[in-house]
C-alpha cells in the first residue's frame, strides 16, 4: 500500500512538473496504462527516435504495444540468422486495408505502419535479451518508405540509421548451442533489394496467404485476418477459401507444402515476377507460380556454377540440385539467400533436402 | 564392399566379404554382373571423369584376354540406377594413369564407360563415392559396337593443371614482366609468382582483416603511384581497397563504410587528371566512383553514371576515339536497358542509349569490347546472361553503331553466361570472344565459329610466358597450346598519365593492317586480367610501329619493334631529363582556376607548363610560390620545375 501511494504521489509530481516545465526536445513516452496515443505525422516522419511514435508501452524494450498497435506473425517467416522477430501493424483510426489477392500484400491505407523488432535471447555474456533493430515501413503519399531504428546498448531507445552497419552478436539458443555472427543491419538499399516490385517499395509479409491462421493475441487465440477485421483495420468480405501457406517447421503438414511455404518466405521476394532476380526463370512464390517446372524441378540452371549441378531441383538427388547447393553455401556470391543471412539455415536446408529426396519425377 | 552375383556367389562368398577394399586388394572381375554393397574402400585418384572430390572407392581389376573394347556400366537392366562415377587406370597402385572414366553417360546419373583394351594388360577399375556411397550393380561386357570417334579437336586446345589457389586475378604483381596469379582471403593475398623458367612461387602476404571480400569482383591498378598494384575488392555490402606498400610486401586496408552491392569493379582515371580513380557498379542504387586526390586518397562519390538499379557490368573504353574514357554498363534485373555513356571531357557523361541503338531491354552481366574487324574502333558483343539474345554491334567510326548480329554466327549461338570477354587466343590477329561456355573464333570476316570445348571464364594472362594467353578457372590453370603464329605484348608505365597506364590506346601496324588494344582494369564481370596488352600477329613477321596514345594525350611511337616479345614502354613527355624524386612537392588547387600554388621548392624556382602532348605553353619563375595559369584553356597540364636536385614534374588540371 505504501508503494502504491508513493507511485501515485510521483505521478502527480511528474504531471505537475510537466505542466510547469515543458521540455520539448524529448519525445514523451506513452504511459504504461495510459490512452493509446501513437504519434504519426506524415510531415514529420521518420522521427529520429523510435520512442517518438509511441508504438509501445514503457519500458519500450518489453515490446508491449499500445492498444491501437496489433501484433501479427506470418505463418512461415524469413530466416535471418536465427534472429527473433516481433511484428506489429498500425493504421490511423478509421482507415482499413483491403484484400488484393491471396498472394499479394494487402492494400494498405495512407499512413499505415508495419513495425518489426529483431532481437536475440540468450545473448552473451549475461544471457540476456538484446533488441538490435526495429525496421519500419510506412506509407506516405501512396508510397512505402523505409526507416530503420538501431537500439542503444541500454535498450532504452532506438535511433534512425539508414546507412547500414554490422554489430557482433553471440548468443546461446534454447538447445544450448552458442553462435557468433556479425549481424547485418540493413541500409536503405538493402531494404529496397527485397522490398520491391519493379523498383517500387512494397511490404512482403502481410499477404492473406501468410496471415490466414490463428495467432495468440494478448486476449486469446484468433485467426489473424478476423482479428484485423475486429480491430477495424481490414475490410471484411475477403474470400473464404484463401490458398494459405503452412508452417514450414510443422511436421504434421504435407512435406511439399512445407517446402513451398519455406521457399516462398525465404526466396520469393526475389524469385518472382518483377523482383530483384526475376530475369532468372525460377519462381518460388506460393501462389500462381506456374507449377513444378517453374519451381525449379528438372529446370536446368541458367548460371552453371558446376556442371555436376544438373538441375535447380534434381528429383531425389540433392547432390545434383542447385537450390540445395546454394542454400548450403556461405559464399557471398554463390550462397542463397543473397542478403540477410550469414549462416546456413541448417533446419531449412534439411527440409529442402527431405523435400528433394521425396521427389521422383524423371527429368527429360 | 563387393560380391559377385549368382551363380558364382556361393563359391566366392567367403572371399568377397571384405570390409575395406584398396587398390592393392582390388578384386579381379571378368565379364558379367557384379554387385557393390557400399562404396567404402580407399579413395581413388587421379580422377578420370568429371572433377570433384570423393572420399572412398571400390577397386577391381580386369585383365584383357584379347584386343577389344570393354564396356563397364552401372546402367544394368533389372537393377536400380545409382549415381556412380568410375575411373579406369593402367599402371600400378601408387602410379596410376587414367585410361578412361565416366560420370553420367547413363540414365539416372549412372556411368557407362567404354575403353579399348590390349590382350594381357590388367586395367584397374575404381568406382568412387563422389555422389553416393550406396551400393549398385555393374556389368562388364565386351562392347561390340565400333569405338566412338575421337572427340572433335577444339579450335582452342588448352591443357589443365591445378595451381592450388582460387585465382581471381592474373597480372604482374612483382614488376618482373611476368604475369602472376592472385588469390585472396579476408586476411591474405596469395600471389603465385610466375618464375622465369616456368612454374610458380607462392608468396603469402597477410593483410588486415578485410571488411569486404571480392565476392562479386576484383580490380587492380596502382592508385597511389608507388609502383605496386593495389587491389579493389567488390563485396556484397561494400568496397575495400588493399593498398600495396612500395615494395609490394604488405597491404594497408582502406574500407569505405557506405553500403554498396558491388558488381563489376574498375580502376580508371575518370576525370583524366593523371591519377587513377576507381568505379563500381551498384546493383540497387546509383553507381559509385572513388576519386583520387592525387595522393592516393580516395573520396566516395555517388551518382552521375546512369540509373539506380540493375547495374552489373561496367567497362571503360574510348568508343568514340576522342581520347577519354567512355563508359558502358551491361544491365540486368531491374531496368535492364544497357547504358552507353560518352565522356564529355569535363567530368560529365551523356547517356546515348537510344541514339546509338542500345536502348533495348536485354539481360546481361557483361560485355566484350574490342576491335573485332580491325578497323580502328571498339566494337562490342553484349552477351546474354539468361534466356535472351546476344547483340553484336559494329562501331562505324563516326559515332554510330550497326547491329551486325544476324549472319555472324552469334545469332544462332545460344550459350549464355555472366562473363563475356575478348582476347586473341590463337594469335591470328583477330579478337575472339569468350563466354557462354564457348570461345567464338573470330574468322576475320564478320563471322564467328563456335568452339565448345574450352575453359570456363576466369582471369586471362600469359602465365607461362609463351606469348599465348592462358585462363585461370578456379584453382585450375588452363594452359593455351601454342601454334606457329607470332605475337607481341606491350607493358606501359605512365608518368604524366596514371602509372598503370589504364586507358592507354595501343595501335600496332603490320603489312596486313592495324590492331588496337586498351589497357583496362576490369573486364567481363568478376575477374581481373593482365594489364599488359596482347597482340596476335598471325604469320606477320614484322611490326612496323607501335603507337601509344597515353591517357594524357601524349602520343609515343616505337618504330620497328621486335616481335614475339614483351616491350616495356615508359611515357615520355619529350624532355629526356631525368626527374628528381620529391614527394614533398605539391601543387594546388587542382583543378586550378587562375593561380597555381607550388610548395616544397624555392618560391622563385624556374618552371614551365607543358600540355599533354609535351608542348611548352608557359615559362618563367614562380612568384612567391605561385604561377598564373589563367590564360590556359581547360585541360590537363604538366608543371615542370627545375630545382637543385633536378627536374620535378607534377600534373594538374585547369578548369
Amino acid at each position: 500500500m505504501k508503494k502504491i501511494a508513493l507511485l501515485l504521489l510521483l505521478a502527480v509530481a511528474v504531471l505537475i512538473s510537466c505542466t510547469k516545465d515543458p521540455v520539448a526536445d524529448v519525445a514523451p513516452l506513452a504511459p504504461a496504462d495510459g490512452p493509446d496515443q501513437v504519434v504519426f505525422d506524415p510531415a514529420q516522419v521518420p522521427y529520429p527516435t523510435l520512442s517518438a511514435y509511441r508504438f509501445f508501452k514503457r519500458p519500450m524494450r518489453a515490446q508491449v504495444p499500445v492498444a491501437s498497435v496489433l501484433p501479427y506473425a506470418p505463418i512461415s517467416s524469413l530466416f535471418t540468422d536465427y534472429a527473433e522477430k516481433a511484428r506489429f501493424v498500425w493504421m490511423p483510426a478509421g482507415s482499413k486495408a483491403t484484400y488484393d489477392g491471396d498472394g499479394n500484400a494487402l492494400q494498405f491505407p495512407e499512413s499505415s505502419v508495419l513495425i518489426k523488432n529483431f532481437y536475440y535471447d540468450g545473448v552473451q555474456p549475461g544471457n540476456t535479451r538484446r533488441i538490435i533493430e526495429t525496421r519500419i515501413l510506412f506509407k506516405r503519399n501512396g508510397q512505402w518508405e523505409f526507416a530503420d531504428y538501431v537500439w542503444n546498448a541500454e535498450q532504452t531507445e532506438a535511433y534512425l540509421d539508414m546507412a547500414g552497419s554490422t554489430t557482433p552478436v553471440t548468443w546461446t539458443d534454447a538447445n544450448g548451442v552458442t553462435r557468433s555472427i556479425q549481424y547485418r543491419i540493413p541500409s536503405a538499399g538493402e531494404c529496397q533489394m527485397c522490398h520491391k516490385i519493379g523498383n517500387t517499395p512494397v511490404p512482403i509479409g502481410p499477404k492473406p496467404q501468410n496471415l490466414n491462421a490463428d495467432h495468440a493475441f494478448a486476449d486469446g487465440v484468433r485467426n489473424q485476418l478476423k482479428k484485423w477485421v475486429e480491430h477495424g483495420i481490414l475490410e471484411p468480405g475477403y474470400p473464404k477459401n484463401i490458398m494459405t501457406t503452412v508452417a514450414w517447421d510443422d511436421p504434421t503438414e504435407p512435406l511439399e507444402l512445407r517446402a513451398r511455404s519455406y521457399l516462398d518466405a525465404n526466396c520469393a521476394h526475389c524469385h518472382a515476377p518483377d523482383r530483384q532476380c526475376s530475369y532468372r526463370a525460377i519462381r518460388f512464390q506460393y501462389n500462381n507460380n506456374g507449377g513444378a517446372a517453374n519451381q525449379g524441378i528438372c529446370m536446368e540452371p541458367e548460371e552453371p556454377v558446376d556442371p555436376s549441378l544438373t538441375y535447380n531441383i534434381a528429383p531425389g538427388n540433392v547432390a545434383r540440385s542447385m537450390v540445395h547447393f546454394r542454400m548450403g553455401s556461405n559464399d557471398e556470391a554463390l550462397g542463397m539467400p543473397l542478403i540477410g543471412t550469414s549462416l546456413v539455415h541448417a533446419e531449412g536446408l534439411a527440409l529442402i533436402e527431405q523435400y528433394i529426396n521425396s521427389l521422383n519425377q524423371t527429368c527429360n | 564392399m563387393y560380391k559377385l552375383l549368382l551363380p558364382a556367389l556361393a563359391l566366392l562368398a567367403a572371399g568377397s566379404a571384405r570390409a575395406q577394399n584398396t587398390c592393392a586388394t582390388a578384386v579381379p572381375v571378368g565379364l558379367g554382373l557384379h554387385t557393390v554393397d557400399a562404396v567404402n574402400g580407399t579413395p581413388a585418384t587421379p580422377y578420370c571423369a568429371a572433377s570433384g572430390g570423393a572420399s572412398a572407392a571400390e577397386w577391381f581389376t580386369f585383365t584383357a584376354t584379347a584386343d577389344t573394347v570393354i564396356r563397364v556400366s552401372t546402367n544394368v537392366p533389372g537393377y536400380p540406377t545409382v549415381d556412380t562415377r568410375v575411373h579406369v587406370y593402367t599402371g600400378t597402385c601408387g602410379a596410376l594413369a587414367c585410361h578412361a572414366g565416366d560420370d553420367d553417360s547413363g540414365p539416372g546419373y549412372s556411368s557407362i564407360c567404354n575403353f579399348s583394351v590390349t590382350a594381357g594388360t590388367t586395367y584397374i577399375i575404381a568406382f568412387d563415392n563422389r555422389w553416393t556411397s550406396n551400393g549398385f550393380t555393374f556389368s562388364v561386357e565386351e562392347y561390340s559396337a565400333p569405338p566412338p570417334p575421337p572427340p572433335p579437336v577444339s579450335l582452342f586446345p588448352f591443357t589443365s593443371t591445378g595451381v592450388g589457389v582460387n585465382g581471381i586475378a592474373a597480372l604482374d604483381m612483382n614488376n618482373d614482366g611476368l604475369d602472376d596469379i592472385v588469390g585472396v582471403s579476408s586476411t591474405m593475398v596469395t600471389i603465385l609468382q610466375q618464375q622465369p623458367g616456368g612454374g610458380f612461387q607462392p608468396v603469402n602476404i597477410p593483410t588486415p582483416q578485410a571488411d569486404n571480400s571480392p565476392s562479386w569482383s576484383m580490380a587492380a591498378g596502382d592508385i597511389d603511384s608507388n609502383g605496386q598494384n593495389d587491389l579493389m575488392y567488390g563485396g556484397g555490402s561494400g568496397v575495400t581497397f588493399m593498398m600495396a606498400n612500395s615494395d609490394g610486401t604488405a597491404y594497408t586496408e582502406v574500407s569505405f563504410p557506405q553500403y554498396i552491392f558491388s558488381q563489376r569493379t574498375n580502376m580508371v582515371d575518370i576525370n583524366n587528371d593523371g591519377h587513377l580513380d576507381a568505379f563500381v557498379c551498384h546493383d540497387v542504387a546509383a553507381n559509385v566512383a572513388f576519386m583520387n586526390d592525387g595522393t592516393g586518397t580516395l573520396t566516395f562519390t555517388q551518382g552521375g553514371f546512369g540509373p539506380t538499379c540493375g547495374n552489373y557490368g561496367s567497362l571503360w573504353t574510348d568508343w568514340d576515339n576522342d581520347g577519354d574514357q567512355d563508359l558502358f554498363i551491361a544491365k540486368c534485373g531491374c531496368d535492364p536497358v544497357d547504358q552507353i555513356m560518352r565522356n564529355n571531357g569535363n567530368g560529365t557523361f551523356t547517356e546515348m542509349n537510344a541514339a546509338l541503338g542500345f536502348a533495348d531491354s536485354h539481360q546481361s552481366w557483361s560485355s566484350a569490347w574490342g576491335d573485332f574487324d580491325n578497323d580502328g574502333d571498339m566494337d562490342v558483343l553484349v552477351g546474354a546472361s539468361s534466356s535472351g539474345y546476344h547483340k553484336l554491334m559494329r562501331n562505324n567510326g563516326d559515332g554510330s553503331f550497326t547491329n551486325i548480329t544476324a549472319g555472324s554466327g552469334i545469332d544462332s549461338f545460344n550459350g549464355q553466361s555472366i562473363e563475356w570477354t575478348t582476347h586473341d587466343y590463337d594469335n591470328d590477329g583477330w579478337l575472339d570472344i569468350h563466354g557462354g561456355g564457348a570461345i567464338l573464333k573470330n574468322n576475320g570476316d564478320g563471322t564467328f565459329t563456335v568452339s565448345n570445348n574450352v575453359p570456363g571464364n576466369g582471369p586471362v594472362a600469359d602465365l607461362n610466358n609463351d606469348g599465348f594467353l592462358d585462363v585461370v578457372n578456379g584453382s585450375t590453370l588452363l594452359v593455351n597450346t601454342p601454334n606457329d603464329n607470332n605475337w607481341m605484348r606491350v607493358r606501359l608505365i605512365g608518368t604524366v598519365s596514371n602509372k598503370s597506364a589504364i586507358g592507354a590506346r595501343i595501335t600496332i601496324t603490320t603489312a596486313s593492317g592495324s590492331q588496337i588494344r586498351e589497357i583496362r582494369s576490369g573486364d567481363g564481370f568478376r575477374y581481373m586480367s593482365t594489364l599488359y596488352a596482347h597482340f596476335g600477329l598471325g604469320s606477320e613477321e614484322e611490326v612496323t610501329q607501335i603507337a601509344i596514345r597515353w591517357p594524357s594525350g601524349i602520343v609515343q611511337i616505337i618504330e620497328n619493334p621486335a616481335i614475339n616479345t614483351l616491350h616495356t614502354i615508359t611515357e615520355e613527355i619529350g624532355t629526356g631529363v631525368a626527374e628528381a624524386t620529391r614527394s614533398d612537392v605539391n601543387v594546388f588547387p587542382v583543378p586550378a582556376t587562375d593561380v597555381l600554388n607550388v610548395t616544397g621548392i624555392a618560391a622563385n624556382s624556374p618552371v614551365r607548363v607543358l600540355d599533354a602532348a609535351g608542348r611548352t605553353l608557359l615559362t618563367g619563375n614562380l612568384l612567391n610560390g605561385r604561377i598564373n595559369v589563367a590564360a590556359l584553356p581547360a585541360g590537363a597540364y604538366v608543371l615542370e620545375a627545375t630545382t637543385a636536385e633536378g627536374r620535378v614534374v607534377r600534373t594538374f588540371t585547369k578548369e
